[in-house]
């Protein structure tokens, strides 16, 4: 089969893309719960620790060049740890895919399609992650390359058309609850940047050298903590704290807050365009991603034949909670508290027993 | 002879015939020193031939014996019907007999050319049908030697420069020659071609099937008597269409020439753009029965070697009995013949093939086309025009920015017309909305039905509009978008602001350059209307994604549809907007060219501001 290789700005556009579509869910509602008018603080604060986080991930990547995670964590903590570790990320994965569908299919019960049943359209965004996870990583992360000018310029369109609404005493008090908890919120946050690990993961599917691989992660990290930022501040000063808070989806409710004129309103429509692709980038791309550490872990020929059980697998999850609510608050009290464990903490915990153990300094020691 | 003993003759000789390859009165060798030995023998070796197939089948006692029983299992039976029908019935079989014998198959690749002329003259006979093929011209003459030779030339009436044929063939063996040449056998054929005959293109063949591939192609063949050797002149000389302006991709800027039917008028053409002796121009025949000359044609030390061979490889491998035009052959040589896009570049214009053979490009013409294949193609390149680059860098950016419009325009418009009002009537101002609402009113039928309709109809008058004749297509337009629209409108079956919607996508989707991505964009555009109908722009959404998908799946000869944007690769400021001539200084990196720079840093030699910008 032919090796499918992608390069570093189709990665860095790709790990954009997972991080970023949070914005078009809870993301903004959730760190404005944490943060309150510091909201944009404990953006900016889960960024920089995420990066500080990356750095050390990296560490971890080169001791062991060219290897992906999954397989330093077996050749780390040997085969019977490694597989339940790796077993335990994938299950991360699909959990955070099959939270995923299910809120961008109510979002867009919720916005447009106010008549359609929520498992029409989760059905519909699972087929066409099934074909375009068939296609493969190459597809995807080139698809993810070539409208993330797209989808950056409609976004940045949304920010920019609201300046009316700007008011920058909305942001203030600068610490919101105080130092402490935006501090503590801010450690929580980091979850929210956690699908930076994919990197890690993927390093055989790169075709750039895996010294790189530091600077996509860290590119990419800062672009989106800027991204989430310009949200969450124009969220901020659109919306003060009290009516924030209350949002399902705050994205769709900034650009129903446009208003530049008589025929330049209402447009929240066009920019569901924008959201619901990211929607199907980024559920296509998880489902992917545990396609590719399944086939890792259990060292499969091809992750091909994994996708239709995977879909499956996703769709089922995602219908577990009963309604919008309680997958709402599985998304924010679980994935977005707790992600950081499965994304950050345990590829951590593999570089210290390298470390300890002294695997991955030479050739020999990798065997 | 009894009926039983004719048949029984009849019978061995097929048999012997299909088995031996050998029929009568004609000489089929498969190897070159039979047919020097036979050749010797002349008229004889057709007498001896048939007693040997004769002798053999006889000597071939089982053989026989099977015919034999073959013949016998199924007896005539003898009719006690007035012998009048008996006959005639016999006769009908002897008619089919020898019908089923004419059809024997006769392979003229492994024949040679016998030194005997009426053995010559047969074979021909035989593979061109005559004298029942009226095209073919066989006329016999004498060269004026002394003695005299029997000769005769063959050609195909139209095909052939008969002004050639009679004053540099005929004339100067027939009128002008007064010689006593001692000349025989093989050497005959030199001689003439060295002293006598003079024509540009002259050759001396043995083998039949190249005799047969020039007069097919319009030169003229010379066989001679006692010599086992043909002389082939070239005198093509067909009625052609002469070199005329661009019907598809007309320019106001730049060369008005366009390639006609003629593959040599059209390599030419390019040859005369591009003077250059690294421009190659490799010939293969592609179909085993029209065997149509397909020229390749590349810059050797410019274009990638493995692209070159791709190319030749793809032509060679194909196995089909007949390739007409260039459009057949992209057909059978393009990498995903379900996908909507096309993946070879079409044009019609030598400088366009010019401007991508400069580039790397390989070039593919088949005779008889007026279109040749670019190959690779991306999207970009087929989104391009020539005259982007013929119109100084702003004007031809602004046609540019007009065509990504346009591009647009003509894939999503009526889509999200049915979306907004289907689905999102909030996003129109309450005056527009009320003016759609009330244009609509009297509309009997749902929104996808109209654009359907208009759309169907607006197809049926382009489809119309080329098919009938040039002028009364004119009128067709008009008639069929003015009055019919008009029309339509009164009487309530679709809504007026529907005609502006189809009408503005169907010009934009004539501003797209391209014929064959126009018919993609065009294509795609109903399956967008579709999803729009189901899940407005969630459903237009969707059809994006996997739009996007199959494009970055593509692939041309190895090539990223969507390269070098994705993947990215190095590339000049040259992709979708471009930059100035001077700035486009390597070339693309998808091709990997033998050389990527195609001028140097400071091509304005000039200008005194070293580092490029503005002369000073």
């Amino acid at each position: 089969m032919k090796k499918e290789l992608v390069g570093h700005s189709e990665a860095a556009a790709f790990i954009i893309i997972m991080i970023g579509a949070k914005a078009f869910l809870g993301y903004p509602r959730i760190v404005t719960e944490w943060g309150l008018t510091a909201g944009w603080l404990v953006v900016l604060l889960s960024g920089l620790i995420s990066i500080v986080f990356w750095l050390m991930i990296v560490g971890v990547l080169g001791r062991f060049p060219g290897k992906p995670l999954s397989e330093i964590a077996e050749v780390t903590l040997g085969p019977v740890l490694g597989l339940g570790i790796n077993t335990f990320v994938f299950l991360y994965s699909i959990f955070g895919t099959s939270n995923h569908l299910r809120l961008f299919s109510e979002a867009a019960i919720l916005t447009v399609l106010t008549e359609t049943p929520v498992i029409i359209l989760a059905l519909i965004f699972v087929l066409t992650a099934w074909l375009a996870a068939y296609y493969g990583i190459e597809a995807l992360f080139r698809s993810a390359y070539f409208s993330f000018p797209f989808l950056a310029i409609g976004v940045a369109l949304v920010l920019l058309v609201l300046y009316p609404y700007y008011d920058f005493k909305m942001l203030l008090p600068l610490t919101g609850p105080g130092v402490w908890p935006v501090i503590k919120s801010s450690f929580w946050g980091t979850s929210a940047f956690g699908e930076v690990i994919i990197l890690a993961y993927l390093v055989r599917y790169f075709s750039f050298k895996p010294e790189r691989l530091k600077n996509v992660g860290v590119f990419s990290l800062s672009f989106v903590m800027m991204f989430f930022i310009a949200i969450t501040g124009v969220y901020l000063m659109v919306l003060p704290v009290p009516a924030s808070s209350e949002t399902l989806v705050p994205f769709y409710q900034l650009s129903r807050s446009i208003f530049l004129g008589h025929y330049f309103q209402r447009v929240e429509a066009v920019f569901v365009i924008f959201w619901t692709f990211t929607a199907f980038i980024s559920i296509a791309a998880g489902i992917l991603v545990g396609a590719i550490i399944l086939q890792d872990t259990f060292k499969l020929p091809s992750y091909r034949p994994l996708l239709p059980a995977l879909c499956l697998l996703t769709f089922s999850l995602a219908f577990t909670p009963l309604d919008l609510i309680q997958t709402v608050k599985l998304e924010g009290e679980v994935r977005m508290s707790y992600g950081w464990i499965p994304t950050f903490v345990l590829p951590l915990l593999i570089w210290a027993a390298a470390l300890i153990l002294r695997k991955g300094e030479n050739k020999t020691n990798d065997s | 002879m009894s009926f039983f003993q004719q048949l029984r003759k009849k019978i061995t000789n097929l048999i012997v015939f299909d088995e031996g390859k050998e029929q009568e009165g004609f000489l089929l060798v498969s190897e070159k020193e039979n047919g020097d030995q036979e050749r010797q023998e002349g008229k004889k070796s057709k007498q001896k031939e048939k007693k040997k197939s004769n002798k053999q089948g006889k000597a071939d006692k089982n053989k026989q014996f099977r015919v034999k029983k073959e013949a016998f299992k199924k007896p005539v039976r003898v009719s006690k019907t007035p012998l009048s029908l008996a006959e005639q019935r016999e006769k009908n079989k002897e008619k089919n007999m020898e019908k089923s014998m004419k059809k024997e198959p006769f392979f003229p690749e492994k024949l040679f050319v016998s030194s005997s002329l009426e053995v010559n003259k047969g074979y021909l006979e035989k593979i061109y049908s005559l004298p029942k093929n009226k095209d073919i011209i066989l006329r016999e003459f004498y060269i004026a030697l002394h003695p005299p030779l029997k000769a005769f030339v063959l050609f195909i009436d139209g095909l052939a420069e008969k002004e050639i044929i009679n004053n540099s063939i005929l004339k100067p063996l027939m009128v002008l020659l007064d010689e006593e040449a001692k000349i025989e056998g093989s050497e005959i054929a030199e001689y003439i071609k060295e002293h006598l005959l003079p024509g540009h293109d002259v050759q001396v063949l043995e083998k039949y099937q190249q005799i047969l591939d020039w007069v097919n192609y319009g030169g003229t063949a010379i066989f001679i008597e006692g010599c086992a050797q043909c002389l082939v002149v070239e005198t093509k000389g067909w009625d052609k269409r002469a070199v005329g302006k661009p019907e598809v991709e007309q320019v106001i800027m730049g060369p008005h020439e366009a390639f006609n039917e003629t593959l040599r008028s059209n390599t030419g053409l390019i040859r005369k753009a591009l003077r250059n002796e690294n421009l190659i121009t490799e010939m293969v025949k592609v179909g085993s029965r029209n065997k149509i000359d397909v020229a390749i044609m590349y810059l050797e030390d410019l274009t990638n070697p493995q692209l070159i061979a791709e190319v030749k490889r793809r032509i060679t491998s194909i196995k089909t009995d007949y390739v007409g035009v260039s459009g057949v052959l992209e057909q059978f040589i393009e990498d995903e013949p379900f996908r909507l896009s096309p993946q070879i570049l079409t044009t019609e214009r030598p400088d366009r093939v010019v401007s991508f053979l400069v580039e790397g490009h390989v070039t593919v013409i088949v005779d008889g086309g007026p279109q040749a294949l670019i190959v690779p193609a991306t999207l970009f390149s087929l989104l391009h025009s020539s005259e982007d680059y013929y119109l100084r860098m702003p004007y031809g950016n602004f046609l540019r920015i007009l065509r990504v419009f346009a591009l647009f325009i003509a894939i999503l418009t009526p889509s999200i017309y049915v979306s907004i009002v289907t689905f999102h009537q909030e996003m129109i101002p309450t005056e527009l909305l009320l003016a759609i609402a009330a244009s609509r009113a009297t509309v009997p039928f749902p929104t996808i039905f109209e654009v359907f309709a208009m759309e169907f109809a607006f197809e049926l008058i382009r489809e119309a509009g080329v098919r009938v004749p040039g002028v009364i297509g004119n009128t067709i337009g008009i008639v069929g978008a003015l009055i019919l629209g008009q029309a339509a409108v009164q009487a309530g079956i679709v809504s007026p602001i529907l005609i502006i919607i189809i009408a503005i996508t169907g010009l934009a989707s004539f501003a797209i350059p391209n014929y064959s991505i126009s018919f993609a964009f065009r294509g795609r555009r109903f399956i967008f209307t579709i999803l729009a109908a189901f899940f407005g722009f969630f459903g237009i959404s969707g059809g994006l994604f996997l739009f996007l998908l199959s494009l970055v799946n593509m692939k041309s000869f190895g090539v990223p549809f969507l390269a070098p944007i994705s993947p990215k690769t190095k590339t000049g400021p040259d992709v979708v907007l471009r930059g100035p001539v001077w700035s486009m200084e390597e070339r693309v990196d998808y091709l990997d060219p033998l050389e990527r720079s195609r001028q140097p840093n400071i091509s304005r030699g000039w200008i005194k501001n070293r580092r490029g910008g503005r002369a000073k």
